[in-house]
Parts: structure tokens; sequence; C-alpha cells
């Protein structure tokens, strides 16, 4: 089966897990969804005084995970249009929450393998989360904020998605990184940096699903009929 | 002929076809898959899939049923509890005969 993968894949299990990010959707979702709430975060920067905008982050903040929660059947109902019908359905991975450092660090012997998993989640949004909270509060360092975070940012996402069912490509990464200093020849106030990383990765997701999903509809034009043969 | 030799003979015939060993690896890995997943990962053609699935749903090791993800039916396959019994079964047995001693019985992967 051909995927966008670098990384071979051994088990089903993993094959499985890699396979969910094949057509580039979960990211384009996530990266919109980004896309939108940084929108809203930079607006609000813009037109609410400051004393409030804590507390209307904090609503997208609530917004966005409550998005994030409804976002599997979001990507169910687009799969079953796209992927599905093309090369197929295999139950989607579980979204984990347990770093792998936790088992490599732990004396107990670990639990079975599960390896039909993602950590998306964990290792790309709620990364680019918490340097959208990270830089909100950076604001002393003034317009080397974003031109800074940026890099540091995508060295972070290559990094810890390397060995996962979704790596990123370093030239993905390197895009992202240059980001931050393409942004030292923009005059951005200072009260609207904070966002930026978000619109920015936001952007930088959408354009990686989208090349993605574009390589994958290329592979597969055809679409064959949408029932399989009965054994 | 060495009780070893012997242990080959009482392997499951239906799980240690090639093709049938394959479609229950996928499916003990994943869960459950549709009959174009499990063709473009185990690069069957349809025929091939299907008289291979419909032994192993004969055995009672996969059960085969129309599900709607939307409106777009499924032919979704996974494998019954007496299906991942067996597997398990084979892999212990296999396993013990592929050791040097010889010694069957060490526990699944």
């Amino acid at each position: 089966m051909k995927d966008n993968s670098t990384t071979p894949m051994a088990s089903p299990g993993q094959r499985a897990a890699s396979y969910w990010f094949v057509d580039g959707l979960p990211e384009i979702l996530v990266g919109m969804t980004l896309l939108i709430f940084g929108a809203m975060g930079l607006w609000l920067r813009a037109h609410v005084p400051t004393s409030s905008t804590r507390f209307e982050l904090f609503i997208l903040a609530a917004g966005f995970l409550l998005f994030l929660w409804k976002s599997r059947a979001i990507l169910d109902f687009l799969k079953s249009r796209v992927t599905y019908p093309r090369t197929g359905y295999v139950r989607p991975p579980e979204e984990s929450a347990r770093p792998d450092v936790l088992i490599t660090l732990s004396l107990k012997p670990s639990p079975p393998p599960d390896e039909n998993v993602t950590r998306f989640q964990l290792r790309t949004v709620t990364v680019i989360l918490c340097w959208w909270f990270f830089l909100d509060g950076m604001n002393p360092w003034k317009r080397w904020c974003v031109p800074l975070a940026m890099p540091a940012l995508a060295v972070t996402l290559y990094a810890l998605n390397r060995n996962s069912e979704r790596p990123f490509r370093w030239w993905s990464a390197l895009i992202l990184a240059l980001t931050g200093p393409a942004l030292l020849w923009l005059d951005v106030p200072t009260l609207l940096q904070p966002p930026l990383p978000v619109l920015l990765a936001g952007g930088w997701l959408v354009t990686n699903g989208a090349c993605t999903l574009v390589h994958y509809l290329r592979a597969n034009p055809h679409p064959r009929a949408p029932e399989g043969v009965r054994a | 002929m060495t009780p070893r030799i012997q242990e080959i003979s009482q392997l499951d015939r239906v799980i240690h076809e090639p093709a049938r060993l394959a479609i229950m690896l996928i499916l003990g890995g994943v869960g459950e898959a549709d009959f174009l997943y499990l063709q473009r990962e185990g690069g069957f053609t349809q025929g091939n899939l299907s008289g291979h699935l419909a032994k192993l749903e004969e055995a009672g090791y996969v059960a085969i049923e129309k599900k709607f993800k939307g409106k777009v039916p499924l032919t979704v396959c996974s494998l019954t509890g007496k299906g991942t019994a067996a597997f398990a079964e084979y892999s212990n047995r296999m396993l013990g005969l592929l050791q040097p001693n010889g010694s069957s019985g060490s526990p699944p992967p």
C-alpha cells in the first residue's frame, strides 16, 4: 500500500496508525482549526481591551478543546467520502496520551503493546497550544519573541514526531522554522505577536496536509466500487 | 517420527496457509478492516481474498459484516473470539517449534 510516511512500519497495527494520516485530512482539520482560533485570538488582541484578553483566550482554548473532542467524528465523515472508497477502511488508531519516555524509564514491565495508536494530538497539537500560552507571557522579549520561537517550535515538532506514525520531513520543518526570522522584516506590533505562532503552525499544517492529500488523490484517482466483494 | 515433527502435523491448517495467516495477522493487529484494505495490504486479488475469507468465516475465525460509514457501505472483517484464541494457539505452537530446543508452550507475543 502506498503511503507518505518516511518511516517503514513493520507491524499491521503501526501501518494502520500510519494509514490514518495517509490522506492528510487530520492535519488539514487541525491546521484549519488553529488558523480559525489563532485569527480570533489576533482579532481579540487588536480590538478588546488588554484586561479582558486573558479571559477571552481562555474561552477560545475551551472552544478549541471542545472542537478537538469532536474532531474524530468530523474526520470519520470526511474519510468515509474520500479515503475509505479509495483505499479501504481500517479501525482508526486510539489517541494515546502515554508518552514513550515513561515506559522507557519505568522499571515495571511494559503493558502489552497496542500498536494501532497515535499520539498526534499529544505531540503536535498540544505542543503548538503550549507554545501559544508560553509566548503569551513573553512580551518583554518584544520583537524577538516570535522569530526565536518558531525555529524552536519547528525543531520540537520535528524531534517529537521523528519516529512516530506521522513523521514530518526535515525540509518541511525547516520551512516552519524560517517563518520566524522572516517575521523580522515585518513590523508586527508586540501585542499581536503571541497568536502568530498558532497562525503560522496552522498554516503549515494545512499546507502539509494539502500536499499529502493531493499526492494521495493523484496516487488513487479512481475510486473503486464502494462496497467490496462479499466473501 | 519425533514428537516435534508430529506436532507440525497438528498445526491448524486453516490458519497455516500463508494467505490466511496474513489475513489473521493483519486483523489481529488492527482490530477490524474492510475488504479493500485487506486486499491492498495483503496484495490479494478479489477472488483470492474472497475465497480465503470464506474459509476463515466457515471455521468461525473471522466475522464479516456490512457496516455503514456515513452513507458508504463497507464489508468489515474482524477476528472472532474463537479466531483470536486459535491464532494465539497457532503462534504459541509455531514459536515452540521454531525454537532450537523445540520446547513449545511459550506465551505468544
